[in-house]
């Protein structure tokens, strides 16, 4: 009986090392992969802020124009732009992510603009009502994407379709923390007034403001993909980083079974051996 | 001459930031050129060549949209995508432009030809300030 559960035991201690090679694998480029989207948040974050700035004394200078984008409707409908990841295996990075986006659309009008594969399946399988199915695919989701996503957001925002865009994404913290965070979009919120309230506005303001609001909308757009994508790779960091660590201790205490029974069947060998020299 | 800041900035990180003499660009309404001391002033870009003069040296880039603040005698420059005519990748452009124009040959809808059209414009806009 012995010899046989040493079998099995070995059998598992293999299985679980192989496991743990995957893990180990994963772990190490979601490392390499999250060191290169921390570089490429970073790297936006000054258009980002220049952006915001501008935006505000853009406010100001066209304050007397006044836009749909910043108007303030009743709110009937929202639109949520739902951005997760392409994959599991992240820890609670998708989950998180669309237990707040649940807890916030609860009885509310809503539509949805799912960036991201995951995303888009959690939605597809709710029924909620999906905007556009073309995001669906986080990792090639680039710039343009973004400006093209701002675009029919901000269409749709102006023909009123819905009276509120919000972004929820997941925000990088630390390299364990990843909160997520939701953000509103549209209206625009008019909030300070700078002093530069005499700017000269080349053309009319209107036609400044289509133009300059999409770009806005894309690049905060762009800037939570950057945010959403350093998340997603921290959050698979750790939990493949726990995963191996579990592997570690399964193995370990499957080794200590396997050395109990190798032991066993030798000293159940030791006692026949001696109790038949004794017979003699 | 006497000089101004500006700073320009793209999705890609800041491209430039630090004191310019001039700055020739593409609004919606036409080229315009800022130098120092000018008024406040917004405007939107189109796609076009943005020329950046420095210690009296001028460099052309191809600009791909975005807009631009002016506030206080600070400049900003908000592009949605901004390469200096040498870091420009041709081939990648030349690619661009066929694969654009055979969008712009099928497509159908007013929107795919918008986007098509766009895509063309900027490709253009890329070779033309590379000089091929």
């Amino acid at each position: 009986m012995s010899g046989a559960s040493m079998k099995q035991i070995k059998t598992r201690i293999r299985s679980v090392e192989s496991t743990r090679q995957i893990t180990k694998a994963m772990e190490l480029v979601a490392t390499s992969k999250l060191r290169k989207a921390k570089q490429r948040a970073e790297a936006t974050r000054p258009y980002h802020e220049v952006l915001a700035k501008a935006i505000s004394s853009l406010q100001a200078g066209a304050a007397d124009a006044p836009t749909v984008y910043a108007a303030q409707r009743e709110v009937k409908r929202t639109c949520y732009v739902v951005i997760a990841g392409d994959r599991g295996l992240a820890g609670g990075y998708n989950a998180n992510l669309f237990r707040m986006v649940k807890s916030m659309t609860q009885g509310q009008d809503y539509c949805v603009l799912p960036v991201g594969k995951k995303s888009m399946e959690q939605f597809q399988r709710i029924g909620a009502e999906i905007v556009s199915a073309y995001f669906g695919v986080t990792g090639t989701v680039g710039v343009s994407d973004c400006a093209q996503m701002a675009k029919l957001l901000c269409d749709g925002f102006a023909e009123g379709k819905y009276d509120r865009v919000v972004v929820a994404y997941t925000r990088f913290q630390s390299m364990l923390s990843q909160v997520p965070v939701t953000e509103e979009l549209l209206p625009l919120r008019l909030t300070e007034v700078k002093t530069n309230a005499g700017a000269l506005v080349e053309g009319s303001a209107e036609a400044l403001i289509a133009k300059i609001v999409p770009q806005y909308v894309s690049g905060i757009l762009f800037a939570a993909l950057c945010e959403a994508s350093a998340s997603e790779h921290g959050a698979r960091r750790t939990a493949m980083n726990s995963a191996n660590k579990n592997a570690s201790e399964i193995i370990d205490t499957l080794v200590l079974h396997y050395n109990r029974a190798r032991q066993a069947v030798i000293t159940q060998e030791i006692t026949e051996i001696v109790s038949g020299a004794e017979a003699l | 001459m006497s000089s101004f800041r500006l700073q320009i900035v793209t999705p890609d990180g800041s491209v430039f930031d630090g004191e310019a003499e001039a700055l020739r660009l593409r609004t919606t309404e036409g080229y315009v050129s800022i130098r120092a001391h000018h008024a406040d002033y917004i405007a939107a870009l189109e796609i076009g060549t943005v020329s950046v003069t420095r210690s009296g040296e001028t460099k052309n880039a191809a600009c791909g949209g975005g807009f631009l603040s002016v506030s206080k005698g600070e400049v900003q420059l908000v592009a949605t995508t901004f390469e200096y005519a040498e870091n420009i990748d041709v081939a990648r452009a030349e690619n661009a432009k066929k694969r654009a124009e055979e969008r712009l040959a099928a497509a159908q809808e007013a929107k795919d030809i918008e986007i098509a059209t766009a895509k063309l414009s900027r490709a253009l806009n890329r070779l033309s300030v590379a000089g091929k």
